[in-house]
């Protein structure tokens, strides 16, 4: 800044430049210059005399332009400075800085001429001090995350595959909601959908939503949670990036879907949960299996358990038919010595009972002769009779007949009817 | 977690018992007695699964801060 005091000789506004305007007031061909030369002069004076240089202040009237430029102020407590940060610069910023926000910028002091407003230039701006810039509160808090494994991924667990109830941590008047109901109903129509509703931004959100989840947890009821909201400024998102709401998704034994803004927008809340959805849809696509793919699986199934009960079956029946083979053929090898040793002992046991039966026989034969020299029957065969009454008793005597009795006569060969004539010569005691 | 009533299996614990029947009757030393009971038991899943998928309509509830369960009046589109 001194050098605008020591550089001399740039008209108008030298010493004699200006002594010579006076001395022109005074005189009469006053010269007169247009507001652009002017507006030029001090550009060129800003431009040439004062080197870039750091400013910090505290943030104030943020605005962005549509394409991309911003415009604040930069202020202390007595006076304040605009800026202007062009796009090129500006999107390299990880958020808007709030109101108030202390930050320090490296730029140019340089005059707007269409307006003969000076201005910095900012090309570098950077938070001044702990709190302050997005970006910084986010690399700590990742940072201490980290340190403690909370964004490992081995800590991510697997999603469900068939969710029966999905529980949903939302704004219920925000366009993610809808957007995950609609895609729910699309998707998986038979689940059973807990919704908690929560602020998603502003003051205390983050307390709020982690709180909202960690209620929805102590329900044991969903399978599956899906946290988000749908896509908004740094700001609007950043309750996203707080340490209770990490700490919530943290100690959930409910797998967490994160789904904060869309796709660019990364949170801490998408690097503790267990998936990162990039949009509220494709939270739902996570957290869900397509009714289709899943008719297609049941259908699939269908097939594939009448396939294995046929296979199983035949299997089933061709180890039936070997096992009856094989039984078989074991039965044989056990059997055949058995049965050639029974056919042996047959023929010994025949051999023997016909020995035997020769024996008894001859034996019998003996007895039989012996017997019949004692029957009455060869006494018969010397020609001898026996008479019998016709109720068997042996007729020995005359007194045994009566007239015209008849009885039985035995003769050697057989039986013959006889009549009683009468009495006999003799005494009848000789038969 | 997510009983629909009691006794009935939900869907995912029918899907995970049909994956587990499926795997058992891919075994090779399965008794054909078993494999007709764990068919007659999948096709009793899958049948009832598809009518799960046939006629479910999302059931949408609000859990409020008091732990009160209210039903979710939301726009169907």
């Amino acid at each position: 800044m001194t050098r605008i005091e020591s550089d001399r000789g740039l008209s108008p506004f030298d010493d004699s430049g200006i002594e010579t305007s006076e001395e022109v007031l005074t005189e009469q061909s006053p010269k007169v210059w247009s507001v652009s030369q002017v507006n030029r002069a001090v550009y060129g004076l800003l431009e040439s005399s004062v080197d870039q240089l750091w400013v910090s202040g505290e943030v104030s009237r943020w605005t962005r332009s549509r394409a991309g430029h911003c415009y604040f102020s930069l202020k202390d407590e007595r006076a304040q400075i605009r800026c202007a940060m062009f796009s090129r610069e500006a999107d390299q910023l990880p958020a808007n800085p709030e109101e108030g926000t202390k930050i320090r910028v490296f730029g140019r002091v340089t005059l707007y001429e269409a307006r003969g407003e000076y201005q910095l230039v900012v090309r570098r701006l950077e938070p001044e001090g702990e709190e302050g810039l997005w970006r910084l509160a986010f690399e700590q808090l990742r940072h201490r995350l980290d340190i403690e494994g909370l964004l490992k991924d081995d800590r991510k667990r697997a999603l469900p595959r068939y969710p029966g109830c999905v529980g949903i941590v939302t704004s219920r008047k925000g366009a993610a909601l809808a957007d995950i109901l609609k895609a729910l109903r699309r998707r998986a129509p038979w689940t059973q959908v807990l919704i908690r509703d929560t602020r998603v931004q502003g003051e205390g959100a983050a307390l709020q939503i982690a709180e909202a989840l960690t209620q929805l947890v102590n329900t044991a009821l969903p399978d599956v949670i899906i946290l988000g909201r749908g896509g908004g400024s740094v700001e609007d998102l950043w309750a996203f990036n707080e340490e209770p709401v990490a700490r919530a998704i943290a100690a959930s034994p409910v797998p967490i879907v994160s789904a904060v803004g869309h796709e660019i927008d990364v949170s801490i809340s998408d690097l503790v949960a267990d998936y990162r959805a990039a949009t509220p849809s494709s939270a739902v696509e996570a957290a869900v299996p397509d009714v289709r793919v899943l008719a297609e699986r049941l259908e699939q199934a269908g097939g594939q358990l009448g396939r294995t009960l046929r296979r199983v079956s035949e299997g089933q029946r061709s180890f039936v038919t070997e096992g009856r083979r094989r039984l078989q053929v074991a039965i044989e090898r056990q059997f055949t010595p058995a049965r050639q040793g029974l056919d042996r002992a047959c023929k010994q046991l025949e051999a023997r009972a016909n020995h035997l039966t020769n024996r008894q026989r001859m034996k019998f034969e003996g007895l039989v002769g012996r017997l019949e020299a004692l029957s009455p029957l060869a006494t018969l065969c010397r020609g001898y009779s026996v008479a019998r009454s016709m109720d068997g008793r042996v007729l020995k005597s005359t007194l045994d007949f009566t007239q015209g009795s008849v009885f039985e006569l035995q003769v050697t060969d057989g039986k013959l009817l006889a009549e009683t004539l009468g009495a006999g010569e003799g005494d009848g005691k000789d038969e | 977690m997510s009983k629909s009533s009691e006794g009935e299996l939900s869907l995912e614990e029918r899907m995970r018992r049909l994956e587990e029947i499926l795997a058992r009757m891919e075994s090779t030393e399965i008794r054909l007695g078993e494999a007709l009971e764990l068919f007659e038991e999948g096709v009793s899943h899958v049948k009832t699964a598809g009518e799960v998928l046939a006629a479910a309509e999302l059931r949408v509830e609000e859990l409020l801060a008091d732990g009160q369960v209210i039903s979710f009046e939301d726009k169907v589109e």
